[in-house]
């Protein structure tokens, strides 16, 4: 199910969750290290090779630190088991932290979306066009293509780049 | 199962495993809160139920076949499992702590104190915002 790319969305979606099933939905906070198997280590070997042969400028000065020190991570799950949904959001900034936890604890004390007094954190007016605006073409693309995928494929198609233009033009 | 704690006893345990697991650098450590209901104890104010909140270091007390045979049996320890009941009215006050002993505890994850990372990531951010 879907990791969420900020945690304003997470915490949105989660709030419009824990409404809609109050009684069964729970949120679970997972704190963890990396673990040792071979398989993880040589995937976060691959990636970070990958970094560096893309950032050649970058790798001799800053790769050298973080691999000494594992981060861990931390991963926010929202779930409820009789709909089946499960909203995630991972981070590993420190920072984030106390804003998430005191976020949760929103949430647990039945807070709505505006409750959460997420949209007046948010810095610039335009930043805030961009969030209402870009879920919907996404939302309306999904299903026609799920449905029939060879015939409207092409309206499809023509519907996200409408979308993508609408929201350059929003943004710039 | 183990009965539930009081809120002071939960956090010192709590920031006990949040400490130890950041200095072995390996390991979990899961938080779990969900609603009270139709529970004998509970205390339900405004139709606000109270919240249960769960914390386990993630082992699993059934031994795992498939290591059996090898050596990690003898260092298989006892699952850690915590558990306190949040009355509807304590909630803002619990989360505060709450925060701080996560924030405390929780030290392998990412610090901003790079001046040199703090500006890149400022241009990147940046950066995603024009583009």
């Amino acid at each position: 199910m879907p990791y969420l790319p900020t945690s304003q969305a997470y915490l949105e979606q989660s709030a419009q969750l824990l409404q809609a099933y109050p009684d069964t939905t729970r949120i679970v906070t997972k704190y963890n290290f990396p673990t040792n198997r071979r398989g993880n280590l040589k995937r976060a070997y691959k990636s970070q090779v990958r970094k560096d042969t893309a950032k050649p400028t970058d790798a001799p000065s800053t790769t050298p630190a973080p691999p000494s020190a594992a981060t861990a991570t931390l991963t926010l799950k929202t779930f409820n088991p009789t709909t089946g949904i499960c909203l995630h959001y991972r981070t590993n900034k420190a920072q984030e932290v106390g804003r998430l936890i005191t976020s949760l604890g929103k949430l647990a004390a039945g807070a709505d979306v505006a409750g959460l007094g997420l949209s007046a954190a948010v810095p610039a007016a335009g930043a805030d066009v961009e969030m209402t605006d870009a879920p919907a073409p996404a939302e309306e693309v999904a299903p026609v293509a799920g449905k029939a995928q060879g015939q409207v494929q092409g309206q499809g198609q023509g519907q996200s780049a409408k979308g993508k233009k609408k929201g350059g033009k929003g943004k710039r | 199962m183990a009965p539930h704690l009081g809120q002071d006893e939960f956090f010192k345990s709590l920031g006990e495993l949040l400490s130890k697991t950041s200095q072995q650098v390996q390991g979990s450590v899961y938080l779990t809160q969900k609603p009270l209901i139709d529970v004998p104890g509970a205390t339900t104010t405004n139709s606000q139920p109270s919240i249960l909140i769960r914390a386990t270091d993630g082992n699993t007390n059934t031994p795992n076949l498939k290591k059996e045979g090898k050596d990690k049996v003898a260092k298989k320890s006892q699952k850690v499992k915590l558990s306190t009941i949040v009355n509807p009215d304590e909630i803002e006050a619990f989360y505060v702590r709450y925060a701080e002993v996560c924030k405390a505890g929780m030290t392998g994850l990412k610090k901003r104190d790079r001046r040199g990372r703090k500006a890149k990531t400022k241009g990147g951010a940046a950066k995603v915002t024009k583009a």
